[in-house]
């Protein structure tokens, strides 16, 4: 066993520190928070979905407030960091094609595609610019589907799969039923996607990395999932409190404060569950408690705007300005580990130092002749 | 291929990908909420019918149909199936 850790490479990039910041959307990882972590080694990236909500359009011509910004966020992050730089686009959003166009005319380096399969992608624009598309599933069966489907329409396959357990935090790829059972958890769907992805890789001869995803938290986290095949990790609630994260102050607050038994499962609008820090406003929500709203957006392909009981827009962009008497926080299932606001260079050097402190590789515990 | 071959053919696709009895399969079911179809099956199946009958679904198409009926509707008309009922 190697006591160094691997680099994560997908398609031309190459990230000496194998951790994807997970893109984090409605305001929490911009500019800000990607460019410290690509800075670092890891690959930052910026949570395309909400973006548009500073620019005074937003309301009135949310398509072209939301590319507008994108842009703006994409230049901005460039202009922080020479390091990789993604970009996290929901599936589910009805201005999803627009939103990887943009993307890919400002050369993001890779693109993160899910709540939601992606199989309708301009893959030869991205290949001409260079971006690599990177799908997130939490099933063998998903990733099979998109591999199949774009191996047929395109002849071509991802750069690069995140497999996304049932421990993440936001929209989960899960029935509820299912989040809590043995044969949903990382651990096992992890080794099942991984022997899809074999299949293409011998077909095209061409190394794809499987990335592990929900509820990491320590270095020794990362060293299990590299272990059992991973090429690297994502990780994204660590992320929201550091100085760095672009979330108000408020925001983060609530990732040091809340508790295991804060952390529950709501039914999103997006129509996926979701896992989020539970507080006053998803409690009347659960009671039942109607949130009246017009919707200026129908930002999302799958929202019932009629019946849905609140706006997730609104309440997320609240959340993100730290209105959280008027929204809500998404967090993964360990959140309630986190205690204190730290940076992200302090971050990336704990998880490190606590990857390579295992037994075998930390010199106080092995034996030397020298 | 006659509408009768054709839906016997969908009928055996989808009892192999949804594991359900080809009883149940009947023209009027409805794909998700009769035969318990999510999001992933559709698409699965979408690809199974292409292999199949050697044609392309839209996925445009494929947000337009509900029932096991509109399957072999679409079928019929893309492959000039003269309709012999």
């Amino acid at each position: 066993m190697k006591c160094e850790l691997p680099h994560l490479r997908i398609g031309e990039y190459e990230a000496k520190i194998p951790i994807v910041q997970g893109g984090m959307s409605v305001g929490i990882s911009l500019d800000n928070l990607a460019s410290a972590v690509a800075n670092e080694g890891g690959i930052g990236v910026i949570g395309a979905a909400g973006i548009g909500m500073m620019e005074p359009d937003f309301d009135t011509n949310f398509r072209e407030a939301n590319k507008r910004a994108l842009k703006t966020v994409i230049r901005k992050t460039r202009s922080k960091t020479n390091g990789i730089v993604g970009v996290n686009i929901m599936v589910a959003l009805t201005d999803f094609e627009e939103l990887v166009e943009t993307a890919i005319d400002e050369k993001a380096d890779l693109l993160f595609l899910g709540a939601g399969l992606p199989l309708k992608v301009p893959i030869e624009e991205a290949r001409k610019r260079s971006t690599a598309i990177v799908p997130i599933v939490s099933s063998a069966k998903a990733a099979k589907l998109v591999f199949d489907y774009w191996h047929r329409r395109y002849g071509d396959i991802p750069d690069g799969v995140v497999v996304e357990g049932p421990l993440a935090g936001g929209h989960l790829g899960f029935k509820k039923e299912q989040i809590e059972r043995k044969e949903y958890q990382l651990e096992r769907i992890l080794p099942e996607v991984i022997k899809v992805v074999q299949c293409f890789e011998e077909l095209y001869s061409r190394k794809i990395p499987v990335i592990a995803a929900g509820g990491i938290f320590t270095g020794m986290d990362i060293r299990k999932y590299i272990e059992m095949g991973a090429a690297g990790v994502q990780m994204a609630s660590r992320f929201v409190a550091t100085e760095e994260c672009d979330a108000s102050k408020e925001f983060k607050e609530m990732y040091v404060r809340c508790t295991k038994e804060d952390l529950i499962i709501i039914d999103s609008p997006v129509g996926l569950p979701g896992r989020a820090i539970n507080n006053h406003f998803l409690e009347e929500v659960n009671k039942g408690t109607k949130k009246p709203f017009v919707c200026p957006w129908k930002c999302l392909r799958t929202c019932d705007v009629v019946n849905s009981p609140y706006c997730i827009g609104s309440a997320l962009i609240n959340a993100k300005n730290g209105m959280l008497n008027d929204g809500f926080a998404f967090a993964g299932a360990n959140a309630y580990r986190i205690h204190s606001i730290t940076t992200v260079k302090e971050l990336m050097e704990e998880l490190m130092e606590d990857y390579l402190s295992s037994s075998f590789c930390n010199p106080r515990s092995t034996s030397s002749n020298s | 291929m006659d509408r009768d071959e054709i839906f016997e053919k969908v009928r055996t696709i989808i009892s192999e990908k949804l594991g359900v009895e080809e009883d149940e399969v009947t023209e009027e079911s409805t794909l998700d909420e009769d035969l318990g179809a999510d999001s992933l099956d559709l698409v699965d199946l979408t690809m199974a019918i292409e292999d199949e009958f050697g044609v392309r679904v839209e996925d445009e198409e494929l947000e337009k149909i509900k029932t096991v009926g509109d399957v072999v509707n679409k079928l019929v008309s893309a492959l000039g199936t003269e309709d012999e009922e």
